[in-house]
């Protein structure tokens, strides 16, 4: 931009080249501005428009400096070369206040106004809307745990029964606004929904929000953005967003809402939903639950599995040691896993938080029932190895 | 090879004696020695922190954890490579180029305190040590930022080492901070004001003045942390009362800082090259000066942009502020050294290439720190490649480009002998391209969703992260250029002689390798100390080498005893 | 070119050593003083911790934690100024070889240090709940403040010790009385850092 004022240009100021050069740097950072849409995935959020509106502003005026400094760099490098051996010196020339002032001058200015444009963007992204929805998520080495109410209130006309219902996936429909209150269970973690360009920290011990209104239909990856240890990587789920409220509550909010006004006798059709109420899905592999978590020892087959660690472990069942092994995860460690990475699921709901070698986190017996009985339907044998639902009931309450 | 040195009268021809081997190995008091222990010692870290990194990169080659037996083994790599390469690699090397030639641009016999000098270099083999030791008792896994609680109740005992290792290397630096900002106060040869220094001695003093005043924050969160660890104190449990923002903002309110700490040596040493290489003055000197302090001081009220996803959402504006005005000093600089190359003959060493190569590099970091400095696209980028590519943009292709240059600028003077200028242009191009094909796709995988520090992720990345992986090797292997051609040069290297550059800094107005006492008598600078293109810097140049150091090389005068004086208080440095 | 046989410079050598001690003593001074604004930065760093700590916990001290008791702390703190007070003055004495007032009043600043240093051990071992007690975040870090602090008085103190034993042998004259100006800036060192402290323990 301001080429003709250097020094080392022979007295006439060649206008025509300079200008071409300044229209080239204005353009060229236009095109390479243009390519924000290309780069960042598909805009799911309202958030997303807003913040690839600045992107592409910072990008635009980012590629402009850019190539005015690569420009002039490369320009100084290649016309004002001389051979190595060369003893002549340059001109002994000092600087330009004028220029010097420019080019404080225009960064200041050009600063300021981004300031103020991501200063509106901001309060536009995390300005509180009107029906909100609070939905509550959980950060846990190595999985997330999404609370719920239910939205027509079907729940609070029963007392008696949970308020709540819980998923590993988080559900929601186009155009929900919603407030997401964040948690952190062990260690600090970031709930990141890259489509929707929104991240917030889940910090231990303070609760943070999030809002945030999906705009588009869809399945999006949610990852974890704040290293929580070994299986930080795959500490990844899903939120669904259905086309509208109708679908969302048809396909979602009633089966769950259902399940606890109606719960089904047999624990082992109760498990899955149980188990969306623990971090199992983030560390083990389980096909029929679709888990694909690599830290801890796969599930698949868990009954044949226990039969064979029951014997090198002294336990006096299948059914005992499963029980056994999620109340005292530390007790028997498979082979190639570590101890203290599972935390203990014990009993009584008054534990401390902090546990020796590992995190606690309450189970009540029934959760537990339901959960060791789905296991030990978790075989390639025509018939469970494991004992009957009353082999099963004795075994978890041996565990206290 | 081309010859870039056409010394002034043959004083090339005979090469003064270099220190012998055994005496960098034990304790010195000679800032010289002190500087080549420093920088020979924070080369071996670099080479260990870069394998670190090469294992990373194979790591990534798939979107499967494949490669490294579990997570925690893959996070011990990346948090043991950012603690290396910071601690052990860039902040000792860029102390051992202080110590090598603050005292001598000053013209000074040696630092203001030689004692304590050697005591502050002498800390950082055992804390380097220790850090590594952490490998037989579990190493440090919660990233170099150590966030509790991971790194207090899921972080093996390494951590503790870790964190004692990063303890001891704090008191280096803050006792190394000290004896620079004295030195550069009190050392100056008679007629020097604050305004001739070299802009390399005025990045140290501003680098220094972080250092003193941040780093003692470093041993407060450092204590913190080891008492959580070992004395059962509960500064970061929240369940016992604690805060884990407490230590994100202590750490960062130093490590922020320590992020000039570790580039603006590099600044400095940009400017001298630049001004050398392209026999011109340094355009907009004052300014280049005062943008260092600018910066010192303004780096102090940015630390919590680290922390724009967890901290309190009404104290994120305020520093996105401060973190934006920070980028006009930095602008100012880069224009700067525009100005400086503009119209000058500018030769093609490598010492130049690197320091242009810098200034392309650093300018993209520059420009994707303004974007991070913005809090809603940071929600975005926070945590992700895109911020690992920016860092790395400044921090190597700042500072190690830097670093690269400086060690081509002034190897002549340490050693007595040219690096070969082929290998070192093949050095550069193979480092320039390679780190674009590194570092410039991390940014695309970080905006598109890629986190860091993670060992597996979605497989829609992979193309992209082999990409990285290749250029990446390429780019580790690059490495071995600059130290194949430094040993090289060590026995077949050209005899540089005093000044091959022709630069009218004082490092230069003495024989190569300087004798112990540096100077025969005081030298006495030349009012500018990048005043090339007049005819009075010529004739200094010539006189200075005629009548100054071509009587040093004289085997007679070096013997006399006047030349034996000893360096200004060897030994009470406390 | 040809080369000189003769040295080119003047070469005054008692000038030159004069001057090096010259510079010697100023960088010495300059270094301490840097030590004390660094060094002060980690008391800093503790004072704010506390504030930090104070401002997240609903109540400060936290239920069942009784108030500090600030008398015997305050007189102590008022002997520590005190002896800052005589560190200088036996300073002064020293310059003007004054070694009996020198060491009398050095005694009285390790006298009073001493006090203070046992005040604060007696308040770290007695505050409730006491160290078997259970652990709460207002008796951790004034635990850490005081240790943190009273670590630092010992060891200068150490070194104010050795300072009076060389003066006693009558090392120091008004023409060289470095380790007495060191060890008097250390101490006032000590004295700021703790009042800084007690202004964020016991004031604020």
């Amino acid at each position: 931009m301001d080429v003709s004022k250097k020094p080392g240009s022979n007295g006439q100021i060649p206008l025509l080249p300079i200008a071409l050069a300044v229209v080239a740097i204005l353009l060229g950072g236009f095109v390479i501005g243009a390519t924000t849409g290309a780069i960042f995935p598909v805009q799911a959020s309202t958030a997303a428009y807003a913040i690839d509106q600045l992107f592409f502003v910072l990008l635009t005026i980012g590629g402009m400096v850019f190539l005015l400094v690569q420009g002039l760099l490369y320009y100084s490098a290649i016309r004002f070369r001389v051979n190595d051996q060369d003893t002549e010196d340059g001109p002994n020339f000092h600087g330009n206040a004028t220029l010097e002032f420019v080019w404080t001058g225009i960064p200041s200015v050009i600063v300021v106004v981004l300031v103020f444009y991501s200063w509106s963007v901001w309060n536009q992204i995390q300005a509180p809307q009107p029906n909100e929805t609070t939905v509550h998520v959980l950060g846990q080495r190595f999985n997330w745990v999404f609370t719920y109410s239910d939205p027509l209130g079907r729940l609070e006309q029963n007392p008696d029964l949970a308020q709540t219902f819980t998923s590993n996936q988080m559900y929601t429909y186009v155009g929900q606004p919603i407030l997401l209150q964040i948690d952190a269970l062990d260690v600090n973690h970031a709930f990141w929904v890259p489509t929707m360009r929104i991240k917030q920290d889940a910090l231990v011990g303070r609760q943070t929000e999030l809002r945030f209104t999906p705009t588009r239909e869809g399945r999006y990856r949610v990852v974890c953005a704040e290293l929580c240890g070994g299986g930080h990587g795959a500490m990844y789920t899903y939120i669904n967003v259905f086309p509208d409220e109708e679908t969302y509550l048809r396909e979602f909010v009633d089966p769950q809402v259902n399940f606890i006004l109606n719960p089904p006798d047999d624990p082992v059709l109760r498990a899955p939903t149980v188990l969306a109420n623990y971090p199992c899905s983030g560390c083990h592999v389980l096909d029929s639950l679709g888990w694909v978590g690599i830290q801890g020892p796969s599930m698949n087959n868990m009954a044949d599995t226990a039969v064979r660690r029951a014997t090198t472990y002294n336990a006096p069942s299948p059914e005992y040691y499963i029980a056994h092994s999620i109340r005292w995860p530390n007790d028997d460690i498979v082979p190639g896993f570590n101890a203290g990475v599972m935390p203990q699921f014990g009993a009584s709901e008054s534990e401390p938080a902090q546990v020796e070698g590992a995190y606690y986190r309450y189970m009540p017996d029934e959760d537990l029932i339901a959960i060791t009985a789905y296991l030990c339907t978790q075989t390639t044998a025509p018939e469970s190895p494991c004992g009957d639902l009353e082999a099963i009931r004795v075994a978890v309450e041996e565990q206290r | 090879m081309a010859s870039i040195s056409v010394p002034l009268g043959g004083v090339g021809a005979t090469t003064a004696p270099r220190p012998k081997l055994s005496e960098y190995l034990r304790w010195s008091v000679d800032h010289k020695i002190i500087g080549v222990q420093y920088i020979a010692t924070s080369l071996f870290f670099f080479i260990i922190g870069g394998a670190l990194a090469m294992l990373i990169r194979a790591e990534l080659l798939t979107p499967a954890q494949d490669f490294m037996v579990d997570g925690a083994a893959y996070n011990t790599l990346f948090t043991m490579h950012g603690t290396i390469m910071i601690f052990l690699w860039i902040v000792p090397v860029l102390a051992g180029f202080g110590n090598y030639f603050v005292p001598l641009m000053l013209g000074a016999k040696d630092m203001a305190f030689p004692w304590l000098n050697a005591f502050a270099f002498w800390l950082i083999p055992p804390a380097g040590l220790l850090m590594l030791l952490g490998w037989f008792i579990g190493p440090a896994e919660a990233g170099w930022t150590s966030y509790p609680p991971l790194s207090t109740h899921f972080s093996p005992d390494g951590q503790t080492l870790w964190a004692i290792s990063l303890h001891l290397l704090g008191v280096a630096s803050i006792l190394g901070g000290i004896n620079f900002i004295v030195t550069i106060r009190n050392m100056r040869p008679e007629g020097m004001k604050y305004f001739q220094m070299p802009l390399f001695i005025w990045a140290v003093l501003a680098q220094s003045v972080i250092v003193v005043l941040a780093t003692p924050f470093l041993a407060g969160a450092l204590t913190l942390l080891i008492l959580d660890r070992v004395a059962g104190t509960a500064f970061f449990t929240p369940s016992q009362g604690g805060d884990v923002l407490l230590w994100q903002n202590i750490f960062w309110f130093y490590s922020h800082p320590a992020v000039y700490i570790m580039v603006l040596p590099a600044f400095g040493m940009i400017s001298e090259i630049l001004s050398v290489h392209a026999r011109k003055p340094v355009f907009g000197y004052r300014m280049i000066a005062l943008s260092s302090m600018a910066i010192a001081l303004v780096g102090f009220t940015v630390w919590a942009h680290h922390m724009f996803t967890s901290l309190q959402p009404e104290l994120r504006i305020p520093f996105m502020i401060t973190s934006m005005i920070i980028a006009v000093p930095t602008g100012i600089k880069v224009f700067s050294w525009l100005g400086t190359i503009y119209g000058g003959r500018i030769r093609w060493t490598s010492a130049m290439l690197f320091a242009m190569g810098f200034i392309s590099m650093f300018v993209i970091g520059g420009i994707t720190g303004v974007m991070v400095a913005s809090v809603p696209v940071d929600i975005h980028l926070h945590d992700t490649y895109f911020v690992v590519s920016h860092f790395h943009f400044v921090l190597y292709g700042g500072t190690v480009f830097g670093v690269y240059g400086a060690l081509y600028h002034w190897w002549p003077k340490i050693t007595g002998r040219m690096m070969d200028e082929n290998l070192g242009k093949i050095h550069f191009a193979l480092t320039y391209l390679s780190f674009l094909g590194t570092f410039f796709p991390q940014h695309l995988v970080g905006m598109q969703g890629m986190p860091r520090r993670v060992a597996e992720y979605a497989p829609e990345f992979q193309a992209m992260n082999i990409i990285i992986s290749i250029s990446g090797f390429v780019l580790g292997v690059s490495t071995f250029l600059i130290l194949y051609n430094m040993v090289w040069s060590l026995y077949r290297g050209k005899i540089a002689g005093s000044n091959p550059w022709r630069a009218l800094t004082l490092e230069w107005m003495t024989t190569s390798p300087p004798p112990p006492y540096n100077f025969v008598g005081d030298p006495i600078p030349f009012e500018d100390p990048y005043g090339y293109g007049t005819e009075a810097s010529r004739e200094y140049l010539k006189a200075m080498d005629e009548r100054f150091v071509a009587p040093m090389l004289n085997p007679a005068l070096r013997k006399r005893p006047d030349a034996q004086l000893p360096a200004p208080n060897p030994s009470a440095g406390d | 070119m040809q080369r000189s046989n003769e040295f080119p410079f003047e070469f005054d050598r008692e000038r030159q050593q004069q001057r090096q001690a010259e510079i010697a003593l100023k960088n010495k001074r300059m270094g301490i003083n840097l030590f004390q604004i660094s060094w002060i930065m980690a008391f800093v760093c503790l004072s704010v911790v506390n504030l930090v700590m104070r401002g997240n916990a609903p109540s400060w001290p936290p239920p069942g934690t009784p108030p500090l008791d600030p008398v015997l702390p305050t007189i102590a703190t008022l002997g520590l100024i005190a002896s800052m007070v005589l560190a200088r003055r036996a300073f002064l004495a020293i310059q003007t070889d004054k070694l009996s007032a020198f060491l009398v009043q050095w005694r009285a600043v390790l006298g009073l240090g001493a006090l203070f240093v046992a005040v604060m051990i007696y308040e770290w071992i007695t505050l409730t709940p006491t160290l078997d007690g259970p652990p709460n975040q207002f008796n951790t870090i004034f635990r850490l403040m005081t240790a943190f602090h009273s670590l630092h008085a010992i060891a200068i103190g150490v070194y104010l010790i050795w300072v009076l034993r060389r003066a006693a042998q009558g090392v120091y004259r008004h023409a060289d009385f470095w380790d007495i100006e060191a060890g008097s800036k250390l101490w006032y060192f000590v004295v700021i850092a703790w009042l800084l402290f007690y202004a964020v323990l016991y004031i604020i």
